[in-house]
């Protein structure tokens, strides 16, 4: 029986325009399909287009040609069914942490009552009772990410799409968060596409691994890691790990290197 | 000092850097209270031994006794209180009426393109014309009362009032306006839960810039036409060569808007508590 992705990059390519009327090609004839429930990392150098293909799932923005399809449907807007994890947070400073997390819920116009009992699940979920009356002004970091990833899941979308939602947290927050997303995963059975330029961080989260070639992006290979859930950092010490990171490495560097080589020659030739 | 063994020490560091040591702070603000009451003492104690001595004639500059005596005096009668009522009045009513067609005006200018390219040569022509030439036109066509006043406020405050709500309108960060429309926001929704709330801070403080603006229109105008108002009071002490109630008016004036910005105050902290805590 042949699977339908829930999510499907079909031949996505997407160009930039720059200011001196040059062109950039972000991403080149992209196609990539997702499974229900799996969690994906992409996986690349930095400027391989990840961003954008996340934008592009989100319907931030439009691809330049080909498609993105969710459940079989092309999007054509911002697509709420696919909840986005800013790396930014992008929280709403005029809001609590419940009324954050509340917004999914109350934009499908659930009642007061039913709103607050889903915010108080997913609050519950990240860790932050207590917090709920709090501004985003008032949190550290890693909570303000936990806010956010609360909130994408109370509006219940059927793909979470996080754009290195871990970058800017210290390595022991990081390594917390990873656990807790696990869990959450483990939990709320959701697809999950999530962004990361850390190979360990991929490791200990992913299903698959998809790894993006240098600019153009492009799908260079795709790796399955059936590393035993669940996962706990003490995975780090089995050989099966080091050796799906080496290999994960040998795609990565050869992305890096052509990276910087074509930075050099832009540097040097483009004056 | 550099802390670089962790990112949490690193925050950690950087936040004990930002905050102030609060006894440190109290101090600071006592000794800034302390330097500027006797900077206003000095000035006191200057101005009274300059017009003591005669150095300065009476004629141009009365003494502050008789200033004094002067306001215990309108206090007493209740004049500079029905001054500083009618005054406010006009204010109020022009402010609030300016208020109510330029926030609403700048917001759907501030998210609705057509509208501003519709309404933007208005702005540049009339932004130019300071509120008191808008006098002889009012008083041809509304007389010399209390509309015409408030037309002279109206005239001199909406547009600031509606420049800074354009502005903030603008300014609310495109990424919150992306994520609320992922959330699943419609354009209502998006109106009354993202884009109010994120330019009401830049709002208000342009009301309270403004409201300044308003108070020196309506002195103009109650300078150029009026029976009441501080105003009056000051052109009518200026006819009569009573300098001491001149001084009364401006320091009038002077009290009043302090007051009203302290209350403008208030209400914003009021209205934004999410900015509670932002430094000023």
């Amino acid at each position: 029986m042949e699977r339908q992705a829930i999510l499907r990059a079909e031949g996505v390519s997407k160009g930039y325009l720059e200011a001196r009327g040059a062109g950039l090609v972000a991403l080149e004839d992209l196609s990539l399909d997702i499974w229900e429930g799996e969690f994906l990392c992409l996986i690349g150098a930095s400027g391989c287009g990840k961003t954008t293909l996340l934008n592009i799932f989100a319907g931030f923005i439009e691809p330049t040609r080909g498609r993105v399809l969710l459940r079989g449907k092309p999007i054509l807007g911002i697509e709420p069914r696919c909840g986005m994890v800013f790396q930014s947070y992008a929280l709403f400073p005029w809001k609590t942490v419940r009324g954050n997390v509340e917004f999914g819920p109350k934009m499908k116009g659930a009642g007061r009552a039913e709103r607050r009992q889903i915010a108080q699940r997913y609050i519950d979920m990240v860790k932050l009772r207590g917090f709920e009356g709090r501004y985003p002004y008032e949190l550290s970091g890693g909570m303000q990410q936990r806010v956010t990833l609360a909130r994408a899941l109370a509006a219940d979308p059927e793909v979470l799409l996080m754009d290195e939602p871990f970058a800017a947290l210290d390595a022991m927050t990081r390594q917390v968060m990873q656990e807790e997303l696990l869990r959450i995963h483990e939990e709320s059975q959701k697809t999950v596409v999530f962004i990361t330029h850390n190979i360990d961080e991929a490791l200990i989260l992913a299903d698959r691994i998809v790894v993006l070639s240098a600019r153009p992006g492009r799908v260079k290979s795709i790796l399955t890691n059936d590393l035993p859930r669940p996962r706990h950092v003490t995975i780090q010490l089995s050989p099966e790990y080091a050796r799906l990171k080496s290999e994960i490495w040998t795609h990565v560097e050869e992305e890096v290197h052509q990276h910087l080589e074509a930075s050099r020659y832009a540097a040097a030739g483009g004056g | 000092m550099v802390v670089k063994s962790s990112g949490g020490a690193q925050i950690a560091a950087l936040e004990v850097a930002a905050a102030p040591r609060p006894w440190r702070e109290w101090l600071r603000r006592r000794t800034r209270l302390v330097l500027g009451l006797l900077s206003v003492l000095a000035f006191l104690g200057i101005w009274n031994l300059a017009t003591a001595r005669g150095w300065i004639s009476p004629v141009f500059l009365p003494s502050p006794a008789a200033v004094a005596a002067e306001a215990g005096n309108t206090l007493d009668t209740g004049e500079l209180w029905r001054a500083v009522l009618a005054s406010s009045e006009r204010v109020f009513a022009g402010f609030f009426l300016a208020a109510a067609v330029a926030v609403p005006l700048g917001v759907l200018m501030g998210v609705w393109w057509p509208a501003k390219a519709i309404i933007d040569p208005f702005v540049s022509l009339l932004r130019p014309l300071p509120s008191i030439t808008w006098i002889p036109l009012t008083i041809l066509w509304l007389g010399i009362g209390e509309a015409q006043k408030t037309a002279i406020v109206f005239m001199g405050s909406w547009i600031y009032i509606l420049i800074y709500t354009i502005e903030s309108t603008k300014r609310v960060d495109p990424l919150l306006i992306r994520a609320a429309r992922n959330l699943g926001a419609t354009d209502v929704a998006l109106m009354r839960e993202v884009i109010l709330p994120g330019a009401l801070p830049g709002i208000l403080s342009g009301l309270k810039v403004t409201l300044a603006i308003s108070w020196s229109c309506v002195i103009t105008a109650e300078m150029v036409a009026a029976q009441t108002g501080l105003g009056a009071i000051i052109w009518r002490a200026k006819d009569w060569g009573n300098l001491p109630l001149v001084l009364v008016g401006m320091a009038g004036i002077s009290v009043t808007v302090l007051v009203a910005d302290t209350l403008a105050e208030l209400l914003e902290r009021l209205l934004i508590p999410w900015e509670r805590r932002r430094p000023r």
